[in-house]
């Protein structure tokens, strides 16, 4: 993290320039740190607390409380499955039984390629092409069996 | 001035007070768990939803300001039947530790069921786990994450009473943990703390775990001794089950509120530090002419004891005796001091020691390490200048010493605590077993603070007393019996028979102490006329 | 649908429009006016007038809103924009975002100019990765045109920090969206002070939601009086709904307040999906109390639906046809709750995640005969006792459906699975 974090410095200054008070800044430097390592470590938490001027300790409540900072790696292919109702409704429950088959993994686990991690997420406010799931930023929907296939088979070669 | 009706009382209060506050003025007690007077407000809890009239929800008392007119009904059944939904959701993931929970008796969700529960339990689902269990996260405490009902007093306490930030509430909703951040611990200067402030059993001392069920415990009123603050204490202590503990009397001590000194507060050092109460006593009078102690009864020892001093007052040598008072001896004792030696006897007193190294902080730590540096100073025995008593010891000037305590060893080294007992008749009064007291000629155990009437002046100035909790160890005695009964001994009787006569009889003549009795110095302590706040 | 739209206008463009296209469609004249032509105080009045209420679901007058704000504060004014949309049935904000980024720019132009405010941010919910991208990419372009930065026009120096969230439903309620963009976690504050009084960095605050500020263009365009004739006389203008769940055409769909729900349903989505009979709806976002299929002669603005015992809230319409196992849609509503609870305050914490776990064995076939009661107690004892409303709105979902489908609870617990067979499984277990 330590030869990472210079690389950061530019980016932390203008991020920081952004806000009046600097602990605001918190929730952007740890996108920022997260998108740079893939997680947020320690040393990131650290980091982020020395920018921000807020204790580690709540650092970490903020990394833990919201569903989005993880600190731990993934796969290349982040597939978000919406399980709320209106994507229930429209048979999210069967798209998440087939990713699961064709994946061989449960939810919040990761293909051991390291290719895909499957995760199951509240409402991502696109109900209008439920069922559907977030796949790294791009939201995708209506799913079924064919649109899952199609997703797997251009995940693969994703980044 | 609001003036406002709870429970069909009125009140007037000043505008700003909460509910909550005005409450515990009339003596009406609302439960609460997150509310604290010393640390700023969550209202998370909401066990203290009372009813106001005209609004159109319970109200959390704790952050409600009064208002004029206002109606507030602590005891309706609005306002119960809230309470016990509340400790129903309390209640729902608290796992059934009570037959081995240290906080059992003095819990305050037993104690809030008990008063305002009482439902049949209707949670039959598994209740969530958590990843620590009786987890030790620092030297002074161990967490039980189950058990914590999130009312985050601790976090707070953390962040804004030792600015320490070791400890935060993590993930959400029933999940949330409360934890140290990976890594580090729970380590600061007070982090006992939070063992006070904790309602429940999640946080809980390292050093009581499991010693004795709370419902044991008797309280007496004290202050401690390890510092200059002089935080308010209370003694917590067991005399009938001696198989609790190895024997020891003192099981724990609790800071005790006193806005001018500590507030709710107390240092881990003052906290954990009581345990030469009932440790290494000396409980024996000792007599060592040659190399070896002889154990003596009281009687003999105190007749040796004059013996030497009226000799040295027959060779008109009293002029070569000193008499080391000890910071750590109370008012009453060291005005007996001044009494019996310097003035009766005309030797000298000289408080001039060496005390060992210690550093403050801007919180409650002070440097000076003694309880009473204060008092010996108001009372006129902290040394005048020129050679300090142990100086002139080692040039051989002296023949007797009286050393109230003073580890001599510790504080010069083995050479000159040697030297000195070389030269002098080296009389030792003090409680525990001291590199000193092996030396010295002759020992009078003495007694602690716990087993004391008397007083101590803190840094400031405030003069606090010490209430007895118990006899003085078996056979140590207070030192103001030994002072009184020295003072007879050598024909010099002094006209006092409780501590409370001898402190009301400082104020006539040290004008410091004018006007203090125990009945005006109270609980809370009374400031020396001259006080001023000074950190020594 | 022979209204002439208004917030929809530029929706139907799937690439947005552009800083020219918007321009060249009327952008921006509202801002002018208001700025060249206009007090502060004339353009809070315009909006008051015209019935302009909350669109993110409280429903409170946005003119009396901006009200509050002290006239004189010696501290900065904010104004907040929360697109922090997360009611689960709704999207409306995210379209605007995405589709119409300068529509909401010129509302939060005007809003500050309003309120006195030089610095506004917006947040947006950490998900919507697209819109945060082509909000930025607007917000670049209304500054290249003079509209952010200083002198707006020549009258108003303002910037706009574009902020992401980071996955908290919470966070969509006012306060808590204040103290995450502080950034600290989304825990919703004790009021008072409400936030016109003291919100972010303990300065006087305006949080807004998208659409509502998306609407005050037209309505200072057009004129007050039009925008409330468009509604009815406590609710103005119109209103743009997100209907989805079993419908033929899943979308948003703007009409006037008062378009009733039925119509909303079978003449702008298209109707039940497949032609099936309709079982129950959801008029408000899942936190709304469930109407029946007779219940939806009802019209959409705030008054009427309150009245009809539900909400108008974000104005997400989710939609049950007679597949739809209502013990399945309930525990599905309580995942939700159970996953979005910040954890604060006890009542919430526990409760969600109690209401949670008796479902799961109702639903799962090991339902007890008192645990009906067991839900609604802990509903009970959820409502009015917390320090922000997301308790209440998970209390209402188990009120409504136990009392309006007890039937299919009963028996859930008496046979351990329900008589409804259907082609997907997804509607039942």
């Amino acid at each position: 993290m330590s030869a990472d974090v210079s690389a950061l410095e530019p980016q932390a200054k203008e991020i920081l320039a952004r806000y009046d008070q600097k602990q605001a800044a918190m929730l952007p430097l740890l996108h920022l740190v997260q998108e740079q390592v893939g997680y947020i470590p320690p040393e990131g938490e650290q980091w982020v607390s020395e920018k921000t001027g807020v204790a580690v300790v709540h650092v970490h409540e903020v990394v833990t409380f919201y569903t989005m900072y993880r600190t731990k790696a993934i796969g290349r292919c982040h597939l978000q499955v919406c399980t709320n109702l209106p994507c229930v409704l429209r048979g999210a429950e069967s798209v998440l039984a087939y990713l699961k088959e064709r994946l061989g993994i449960d939810v919040g686990q990761t293909t051991p390629d390291g290719k895909f991690t499957l995760s199951s997420v509240e409402c991502l406010c696109a109900c209008e092409i439920a069922p559907m799931a977030q796949v790294n930023d791009r939201y995708v929907g209506p799913l079924d069996r064919a649109a899952v296939d199609r997703l797997l088979e251009e995940g693969g070669h994703v980044l | 001035m609001p003036t406002l009706t709870i429970d069909g009382r009125t009140v007037t209060v000043p505008s700003g007070t909460t509910i909550i506050q005005a409450t515990d003025q009339l003596g009406i007690t609302v439960p609460r768990y997150c509310y604290h007077p010393g640390l700023t407000i969550a209202g998370n809890c909401r066990i203290c939803l009372v009813e106001v009239e005209k609004a159109p929800k319970l109200q959390i008392a704790c952050y409600t300001p009064v208002a004029d007119g206002m109606v507030v009904h602590t005891g309706s059944e609005k306002t119960l039947t809230a309470r016990q939904e509340v400790l129903e959701f309390l209640l729902v993931n608290h796992p059934l530790d009570c037959p081995v929970c240290d906080q059992a008796g003095e819990c305050e969700l037993q104690n809030y069921y008990m008063d305002h529960g009482r439902y049949e339990a209707r949670f039959a689902e598994q209740k969530v786990k958590k990843s620590k269990k009786a987890a030790v996260i620092g030297p002074t405490v161990v967490l039980d994450q189950e058990r914590c009902i999130l009312c985050s007093r601790c976090v707070r306490f953390t962040d804004e009473i030792s600015k320490t930030s070791e400890l935060g509430i993590f993930n959400r909703g029933d999940h949330a943990e409360l934890d140290v951040v990976p890594g580090k611990t729970l380590d600061n200067p007070y982090s006992g703390n939070v063992v006070d402030i904790c309602p429940v059993g999640a946080l809980t001392d390292r050093d009581f775990r499991f010693k004795a069920r709370v419902w044991y415990l008797s309280s007496s009123p004290s202050v401690c001794p390890g510092c200059s603050r002089g935080c308010n204490i209370d003694l917590h202590y067991v005399l009938d089950r001696p198989y609790l503990a190895d024997g020891a009397r003192v099981m724990r001590l609790k800071p005790r509120y006193n806005p001018a000194v500590n507030q709710w507060w107390m240092c881990d050092e003052g906290r954990y530090g009581y345990k030469f109460i009932d440790q290494a006593r000396l409980v024996q009078p000792v007599s060592r002419l040659d190399a070896t102690a002889h154990p003596l009864v009281w009687d003999l020892a105190m007749t040796e004891a004059a013996q030497r001093l009226e000799e040295a007052k027959a060779n008109h040598q009293l002029g070569q005796w000193g008499v080391l008072p000890s910071p750590q001896m109370t008012n009453e004792e060291l005005f007996l001091v001044r009494q019996l030696f310097q003035e009766r006897l005309g030797v000298a007193c000289d408080g001039r020691v060496a005390e060992r190294p210690g550093s403050g902080d801007n919180f409650l730590i002070t440097a000076d390490k003694s309880p009473n540096r204060r008092g010996l100073q108001a009372l006129g025995l902290a040394g005048t200048g020129g050679a300090t008593l142990v100086e002139r010891a080692m040039a051989g000037e002296l023949k007797g010493l009286v050393v109230f305590g003073h580890d001599l060893v510790a504080l010069y080294g083995e050479a000159v605590a040697h030297k000195v007992a070389q030269q002098v008749f080296l009389i030792y009064v003090g409680s525990n077993d001291t590199a000193t007291s092996r030396l010295a000629h002759l020992v009078l155990p003495s007694a602690v603070y716990a087993e004391k009437e008397g007083t101590f002046t803190n840094c400031d100035g405030r003069v606090q007393r010490l209430v007895k909790a118990f006899e003085p160890l078996k056979g140590s005695r207070g030192e103001l019996e030994i002072l009184l009964d020295l003072a007879r001994r050598v024909g010099a009787p002094l006209p006092y028979t409780t501590a409370s006569e001898v402190f009301s009889q400082i104020g006539p003549v040290v004008p410091a102490f004018e006007g203090l009795t125990y009945g005006t110095v109270g609980l809370q302590g009374a400031p020396l006329t001259t006080a001023q706040a000074v950190s020594v | 649908m022979s209204f002439e739209p208004v917030l929809s206008r530029r929706l139907g463009r799937a690439a947005g429009t552009w800083y020219d296209a918007y321009a060249a469609d009327g952008g921006y004249e509202a801002a002018k006016k208001a700025l060249t032509a206009m007090t502060p105080a004339q353009v809070i009045d315009e909006v008051t007038r015209a019935n302009l209420r909350g669109l993110g679901g409280a429903g409170f007058p946005t003119g009396k809103k901006w009200s509050f704000i002290p006239k004189n504060s010696s501290k900065p004014v904010y104004l907040v924009v929360n697109a922090d949309e997360g009611e689960p049935g709704t999207f409306k904000d995210r379209y605007l975002l995405e589709r119409d980024p300068h529509a909401v720019i010129e509302g939060m132009l005007i809003a500050a100019y309003a309120i006195s405010s030089h610095k506004a941010y917006i947040y947006i919910r950490g998900e919507y990765v697209e819109a945060y991208r082509r909000f930025c990419r607007a917000v670049e372009e209304a500054r290249a045109h003079g509209w952010v930065g200083k002198g707006a026009q020549g009258v108003w120096d303002w910037e706009i920090t574009v902020h992401r969230g980071a996955g908290a439903y919470i966070c969509g309620e006012e306060t808590a969206l204040l103290t995450s963009l502080e950034g600290g976690k989304g825990f919703p504050r004790l009021k008072p002070p409400f936030p016109a009084i003291s919100g972010l960095f303990a300065s006087p605050t305006i949080v807004n939601n998208v659409e509502t500020l998306a609407a005050v263009p037209p309505i200072l365009r057009r004129g007050a009086a039009w925008f409330a004739g468009l509604g009815t006389p406590k609710q103005g203008g119109t209103r743009l709904f997100s209907v989805c769940g079993h419908v033929t055409t899943p979308g948003v769909y703007e009409a006037p307040v008062s378009v009733t729900l039925r119509s909303l349903i079978e003449q702008h989505a298209g109707g039940v999906r497949g032609g099936r009979a309709l079982k129950a709806v959801i008029p408000g976002g899942i936190s709304a109390k469930i109407l029946t299929a007779s219940e939806i002669d009802v019209a959409m603005d705030f008054d009427s639906l309150m009245a009809a015992g539900t909400m108008a809230g974000s104005g997400g319409v989710i939609v049950m046809d007679d597949t739809t196992c209502m013990v399945k849609a309930l525990w599905t509503a309580a995942k939700f709750f159970a996953h979005e609870s910040c954890g604060q305050c006890s009542p919430c914490r526990e409760g969600t995640g109690w209401i949670f776990k008796v479902l799961t064995r109702v639903l799962h076939g090991q339902g007890r005969p008192q645990d009906l009661d067991v839900l609604l107690s802990a509903a009970g004892g959820m409502e009015g006792k917390t320090i922000c409303v997301f308790a209440d709105a998970a209390a209402w979902p188990v009120q409504s459906y136990i009392r309006k489908f007890r039937r299919e609870f009963e028996q859930h617990i008496a046979t351990g699975t329900c008589d409804l067979t259907r082609d997907y499984a997804d509607a039942h277990h």
